[in-house]
């Protein structure tokens, strides 16, 4: 690679009108790639990545499989709405008898808003289910939280039903 | 501070830090000219009553070399200043005569006619190998365009922007027309991004084992450094002209607004509120910062001085206002508004007067300037999967550059490549 860096530049003649540049560098065999080349590359690759998306809780084998269930969030808000407060009581309930085990709290946004901001907001989704989980007798220490904003979705149609599913907190136990 | 090599991406930062190396070396003979005072400015782009200049293309030289004047012509014709006019009829008031010869290099004489004068005003003979026959043809665009407008053209300049797929976000960077798109960076999650002001620089917020952090790339030597470390999230905004980064952290809980310096170090606490205050950019000067707050119940974009003081809000049409991008003239701000349920990019003024739509179809978001303020790129979903589009500041001639088949977002324009 260091030959091709090897360029010299010679500059002769004099003023603007006339000018004449000499850039000398290794030949490569193909004239540059297509726009529509360079994509195919990346999608062979990225296909052995196994996909992040569903939840994959490394429970230990001695625990029983305790189903967490998502709490679920108003379109653009991060407090938490009285009909998500059955799914966080039995998460706080489960927490509080296993002592052993901690969690991380996932915050996930729909597609409508932007990234950036989406991903602000997954983050206060996942502390408010976390301040609720503390608010019940949680210890904070075996909470963490994480925001993947609106890059995780479970559900990828255009609709309410799987927007609202989207909105989430998800709960991953940790140990 | 946490040096460390980026293996999987190294080929092709090998061949970006030899493209950026290149540049600079078809630079220096423009800079060369610049010394040089221009004597006609054909075309004045600042004048509201812009007539487009009519303009010949010729060309002299094998097949296989043929693709350099239709960049050129792409070029010239997506700035929206000229008529190309084919040399064959009469029209013509300028005319662009290029000889080109291939051989272990491609050698290409330019020279620019003005046929209402009847002279001869500007030649130049260019030499370069043969893989970087687009980054040549470029340079013959920019030459031309500065001999006619006696401004920078951005025709070297390039985008980087983040390609998704599987659940893995993957940063890209590809010439400003949507060519040569290369991967930088694909470990973690990567969202934002921003160039340094001299294009040596990629700074990126990635999630990588569960960490959302800061760190920066050097497109010369492709090493990666950490610039910022902490629980929570933290996402990068933007960069003012002298090195100082404008992120959000939520170290201390609630995301606020901070600044720290291009090595990461010097980091301050700009913002102090309950609710979200991300995506800060600073204006061109640097003296001001745009950011996203929610501080007044809904997401709209506010102003404060860079040092935090002074907070006044912006947008107050709508109820979802995000994603600002600050014109290199300092005078608007091009934001994400929603409107009818889809998002659409804006443009106001930054003392928010003269608001203006400038997409409708679907939904469009991430708007980034062109460095010479002509141009946004932005991502939408108009066709489909999420892609790249170009547009006019007065939102005429939308464009998507990148291919259908994958799902490409938040591009951001590099400064002009020196």
């Amino acid at each position: 690679m260091k030959k091709v860096l090897i360029l010299v530049l010679i500059i002769f003649a004099v003023g603007c009108a006339k000018k004449y540049v000499k850039e000398t560098g290794e030949p490569v065999r193909a004239k540059p790639e297509a726009a529509v080349e360079a994509p195919k590359e990346v999608k062979v690759e990225e296909k052995i990545i196994p996909r992040e998306v569903a939840p994959t809780p490394v429970l230990q084998a001695q625990e029983p499989a305790f189903e967490l269930k998502d709490a679920l969030f108003d379109y653009d808000k991060y407090d938490i709405m009285p009909g998500a407060r059955a799914a966080l009581d039995s998460v706080a309930a489960w927490l509080n008898k296993n002592k052993n085990i901690n969690v991380l709290i996932e915050g996930h946004c729909d597609e409508r808003g932007t990234n950036e901001y989406n991903l602000a907001l997954g983050e206060k989704r996942a502390t408010a289910a976390r301040d609720y989980l503390i608010a019940r007798g949680v210890a904070s220490t075996k909470i963490k939280t994480i925001s993947y904003g609106e890059e995780k979705p479970i559900c990828t149609e255009q609709n309410e039903a799987c927007w609202q599913k989207n909105r989430r907190a998800h709960f991953v136990v940790t140990k | 501070m946490n040096y460390k090599h980026q293996s999987t991406d190294k080929n092709n930062l090998l061949s970006i830090s030899y493209v950026l190396f290149s540049l600079v070396c078809v630079l220096c003979s423009v800079l060369f000219c610049l010394s040089s005072a221009h004597a006609k400015v054909y075309i004045d782009i600042t004048s509201p009553a812009l007539r487009k200049l009519p303009i010949s293309i010729s060309y002299t030289g094998p097949e296989g070399a043929k693709e350099i004047p239709e960049i050129i012509k792409n070029d010239l014709d997506f700035a929206g200043i000229f008529y190309l006019i084919d040399p064959d009829i009469s029209g013509a008031e300028i005319t662009a005569k290029i000889s080109v010869e291939t051989a272990e290099e491609i050698k290409a004489d330019v020279t620019l006619f003005d046929l209402i004068n009847n002279k001869e005003v500007f030649r130049k003979k260019y030499t370069a190998s043969r893989n970087i026959l687009r980054t040549l043809a470029h340079s013959i665009s920019d030459d031309i365009f500065k001999e006619i407008t006696g401004r920078e053209g951005i025709f070297r300049t390039k985008i980087a922007y983040i390609v998704s797929s599987y659940g893995k976000n993957s940063l890209h960077m590809m010439d400003w027309d949507g060519y040569n798109q290369t991967r930088v960076i694909s470990s973690g999650l990567t969202l934002s991004h921003i160039w340094s002001p001299d294009s040596q620089y990629l700074v990126y917020s990635s999630e990588r084992n569960k960490m959302w952090e800061i760190y920066s790339l050097n497109l010369r030597n492709y090493r990666e450094m950490t610039l910022f470390s902490s629980k929570g999230i933290n996402l990068v905004g933007g960069i003012s002209h002298n090195n100082q980064i404008a992120f959000s952290s939520s170290k201390d809980g609630s995301p606020e607004i901070y600044v720290m310096n291009l090595n990461g170090s010097g980091s301050k606490k700009l913002t102090k509120s309950l609710g979200i205050d991300v995506s800060p950019v600073f204006s061109p000067d640097g003296s001001q910062i745009a950011f996203v707050s929610d501080r007044g119940g809904t997401p709209q974009i506010y102003i404060m001085d860079s040092d935090g003081t002074r907070i006044r809000r912006l947008t107050f049409e709508g109820v979802y206002n995000t994603s600002p991008a600050w014109s290199p003239d300092g005078k608007w701000i091009a934001f994400v508004g929603r409107k009818d349920g889809n998002n659409q990019i804006f443009m106001i003024k930054s003392d928010s007067t003269d608001l203006r739509q400038l997409t409708e179809n679907r939904n469009n978001e991430n708007p980034t300037f062109s460095p010479d303020g002509m141009f946004i790129a932005f991502d939408s979903d108009r066709d489909g999967s999420k892609g790249i589009y170009l547009m006019s500041i007065n939102g005429e001639r939308q464009k998507r550059i990148t291919p259908k088949d994958i799902k490409a977002m938040n591009p951001k324009w590099s400064p002009y490549i020196k």
